[in-house]
């Protein structure tokens, strides 16, 4: 069985975020409403991207973005696997949903 | 990872090339090294960079063997993460009091495997690439990272814990904090690096509001191939440019933002990385806007000749204003230097300021080595002694002395690791007890490596 760790002596329970969460106070709500911001617009570039490969400026209109966030979201989705590059289209790149 | 130990002969600060160069230059010796670095990794700027001049080799080709050399070399141990607070003399040397910095992770245990970063679900702008990518709240800093293990940043965390249930060597520790240690050293080399001047500071270059006026930096890393768009795109809409103009002496040679000195690297950056471009892009219109052109090194003026050749446009002219106008393109405000000042607007996709150089960090009650007027630190004896800070066995290696390329900054940071070695003879400085390079006097070990006596 576990010992609570006590407040004055060093946590020491590599298992728990919750001390992490506890010691700086959780997310803030500035990064709370940032981090809702960015599911809704992945869930809405995924969703458009499911009706083919499409340009950044063909995105930004599809979901209602500016086109810097849309290509910054994009380019977070390339490196992080969940969008690969096509060919190029009139100047513009397309981009399409990694296929599983 | 090592504890940091009580005395060392060196403290190298900055793990750029100028501070690799110089502790591999002391480690050679046989000196002991203490290596610390303020950013997760080291590399500095140069590991970033996409090639370098007038060669047009890989920079992180050159750079790497460095980082890795580094961090392997046994009398060297490498602190990454931490910051210096303090600098003090005492005797004939110097106590230094350094800042860890948490990664929320046992080093020795992170195997770099990066499940965790793939894990984390938020992403934010990544500082290696000038916010142009991502990372991950929890990341490995880019991919020639040295070390190869990952830090948390705690200011964008979720708090979701799903990298530590990924974690395969259950390396996360969360109950990290900064931790302040002491150690005493014999010398001191600053290789505290470069900064460019601020996008802000010019008005009527749209003081960093223009989102297709970019920095150089970020310019080298958007040329890269590991950069953020395996392409060379506009940040505004991901187009391909075709027309892209470098204004020149964008934050250097300019009284009224405290930059009156040649930052002597814009020209040939500029110009390396325009040539680059019209590889990169065919038909690309590269026009760069200079009020002369400084190729001053080895290789250089060749370098210059050849990117006109290639197609660079390099045209005498000084731009008076830049305009965000429909689709976010910019128009150029321009004085035709060599048209009898004739004044002419023009159009491009994307402009790249050719931003001058500023010190990387500023002394201020850490270290009592005097910086001078320009922010770097002062060389009295430039000419014969030009490593030599105001402060007696602290060494100015690499650009933390004054602008300079890449060359100039390895072999000076050479000069001040010479320098230093020579200063820890002279104060009989050892780390060990009982083991002195100075006098040659003591063990086999030694004997065998320095060849004093």
């Amino acid at each position: 069985m576990s010992e609570k760790p006590q407040a004055s002596q060093p946590v020491k329970s590599k298992s728990s975020i919750a001390v992490l969460r506890e010691r700086h106070g959780g997310m803030t709500a500035e990064l709370k409403e940032y981090f809702k911001e960015q599911q809704r617009v992945r869930k809405a570039l995924r969703g458009a991207l499911k009706g083919g490969p499409k340009t950044i400026p063909e995105l930004a209109a599809a979901c209602a973005l500016e086109k810097p966030a849309a290509v910054w979201h994009v380019m977070a989705m390339r490196r992080y696997g969940e969008v690969v590059e096509g060919e190029e289209r009139a100047g513009y790149m397309l981009y399409a949903l990694k296929e599983a | 990872m090592a504890k940091i130990r009580e005395r060392y002969d060196a403290l190298v600060v900055g793990g750029g090339i100028a501070g690799m160069q110089a502790a591999l230059d002391l480690g050679e010796q046989g000196f002991e090294v203490l290596l610390v670095e303020k950013e997760p990794s080291i590399g500095g700027i140069m590991v970033g960079l996409n090639k370098v001049f007038p060669t047009l080799d890989c920079s992180s080709c050159i750079c790497t063997p460095r980082m890795a050399e580094v961090s392997h070399h046994p009398k060297i141990q490498l602190q990454t993460y931490t910051e210096v607070n303090k600098v003090e003399k005492r005797g004939n040397g110097f106590v230094v009091r350094l800042l860890k910095k948490p990664r929320f992770i046992e080093e020795d245990a992170c195997v770099g495997c990066n499940l965790c970063e793939l894990a984390c679900p938020i992403d934010v702008p990544h500082e290696f690439d000038y916010g142009l990518g991502a990372r991950r709240a929890v990341y490995i800093p880019h991919g020639n990272a040295i070390p190869q293990k990952v830090v948390l940043d705690v200011e964008h965390c979720v708090f979701c814990g799903k990298c530590e249930k990924v974690c395969p060597t259950h390396c996360f520790d969360f109950t990290q904090e900064p931790e302040e240690v002491s150690t005493e050293v014999g010398t001191v080399i600053l290789a505290t690096g470069l900064n460019i001047t601020p996008m802000g500071a010019k008005q009527e270059y749209g003081a960093g509001n223009l989102v297709n006026v970019m920095n150089p930096l970020a310019m080298e890393r958007v040329q890269s191939s590991n950069g953020p768009y395996g392409h060379v795109l506009r940040p505004s809409d991901g187009k391909i440019p075709r027309s892209i103009a470098y204004v020149q002496c964008a934050g250097s040679r300019d009284r009224s933002i405290g930059v009156p000195y040649c930052s002597r690297v814009c020209c040939m950056y500029s110009l390396k990385q325009a040539l680059l471009l019209t590889h990169y892009i065919h038909g690309l219109d590269v026009t760069l806007y200079h009020m002369d052109i400084r190729a001053f090194g080895k290789g250089y003026e060749q370098f210059y000749r050849r990117a006109m050749r290639e197609g660079v446009k390099v045209v005498k002219g000084k731009v008076a204003k830049i305009t965000e106008v429909e689709n976010q393109d910019l128009v150029v405000r321009v004085e035709l230097l060599d048209e009898n000042g004739r004044v002419e607007e023009r159009r491009y996709d994307l402009v790249v300021l050719a931003q001058g150089l500023v010190a990387g960090w500023h002394a201020g009650n850490v270290i009592a080595a005097e910086e001078a007027d320009d922010g770097f630190f002062r060389t009295p004896e430039p000419k014969v002694d030009p490593s030599h800070t105001t402060l007696e066995g602290v060494f100015a290696g690499g650009v933390s002395a004054g602008p300079k390329d890449i060359p100039d900054a390895i072999v000076e940071a050479g000069e001040a690791a010479m320098a230093a070695a020579n200063h820890l003879r002279r104060t009989g400085w050892h780390a060990v007890a009982g083991v002195s390079l100075a006098v040659g006097a003591a063990t086999h070990q030694v004997a065998e490596r320095c060849e004093v006596c």
